[in-house]
């Protein structure tokens, strides 16, 4: 079975999407992302293999364990509001990226904004300069 | 290498998204915003020089391959981080990743032979116009905006 430290899961979906036994079930409701690692007797290794933090062992099989759950909040995009990733996945990415990629001019975090709102404010920031272009060539 | 844009020239009929469409299988990786009834602006990947997907990815499954940000379907475990970490939100997962490929194998990419208003070009291409904002701009400095 396998067994999770809670202190390095982030919440992806990678054990999930690649269990061929779906013995891994996650469940984004609302607010929050649900995990739960049923008690697997396959002798397969994939989750374990393509876990990116690193969190997932397998062990022999004990059925006094309960079968192992975490729960994670979704974090809300600081534009629109809507739920949009784990706090543990985001601080990965913040951790990895450059110092000088994680803000843009305006010192705001892009990467606290969800994919749609980072596509819009790209959208109204190339208009902008298109207007601005425009006003320039016209006198 | 990435699309450019001539905004000037775009008329908003989301042509690249429906010719991306049709070679991908149904999948999309192109978006058309419209801002505040004075622009149409598709969004394209930047293919970033210093990509922040390809950081982001643990498998290798995002790579350089010359000046396209490439990706091996056969690496991806769907994990999302690529998506996260996109700052133009122009890296879907479902299943597994999607993004642009720039029609890898097409003579050129699908959305730029397909734009009627002839506002796309990929790099290299006729000389920019006034107004032509390049789709990779400030991203391949590290992936800021």
């Amino acid at each position: 079975m396998i067994e999770v430290d809670p202190g390095l899961c982030i919440g992806c979906r990678s054990c999930s999407n690649v269990c061929p036994s779906q013995n891994i079930l996650r469940t984004d409701s609302g607010e929050a992302r649900r995990i739960l690692w049923k008690r697997c007797r396959e002798e397969c290794d994939l989750c374990v293999e393509f876990c990116p933090a690193k969190a997932l062992t397998l062990v022999p099989i004990d059925e006094s364990v309960p079968e192992p759950e975490l729960s994670f909040d979704l974090v809300a995009c600081r534009i629109c509001g809507s739920r949009y990733a784990t706090e543990p996945m985001l601080s990965r990415i913040e951790a990895a990226l450059p110092s000088d990629s994680r803000r843009d001019p305006e010192g705001a975090e892009w990467i606290r904004a969800c994919p749609p709102c980072r596509r819009r404010a790209e959208a109204e920031r190339a208009a902008e300069e298109t207007v601005a272009a425009r006003r320039r060539r016209r006198g | 290498m990435a699309v450019h844009v001539d905004i000037d020239r775009c008329i908003g009929c989301r042509s690249c998204e429906v010719a991306c469409q049709r070679v991908h299988g149904g999948s999309c990786h192109v978006r058309v915003h419209f801002v505040g009834g004075i622009a149409s602006v598709p969004i394209f990947c930047h293919h970033c020089e210093e990509a922040s997907c390809i950081i982001a990815c643990s498998f290798g499954a995002l790579f350089k391959e010359g000046d396209r940000t490439a990706f091996d379907v056969e690496k991806c475990t769907g994990c999302g981080l690529c998506s996260l970490a996109c700052p133009f939100g122009i890296v879907w997962t479902d299943k597994i990743a999607e993004k642009c490929d720039l029609c890898d194998g097409r003579p050129e990419p699908t959305c730029v032979a397909t734009c009627p208003a002839d506002a796309l070009s990929a790099d290299g291409e006729a000389a920019p116009r006034g107004g032509q904002v390049r789709a990779g701009r400030s991203a391949s400095s590290g992936g800021t905006r």
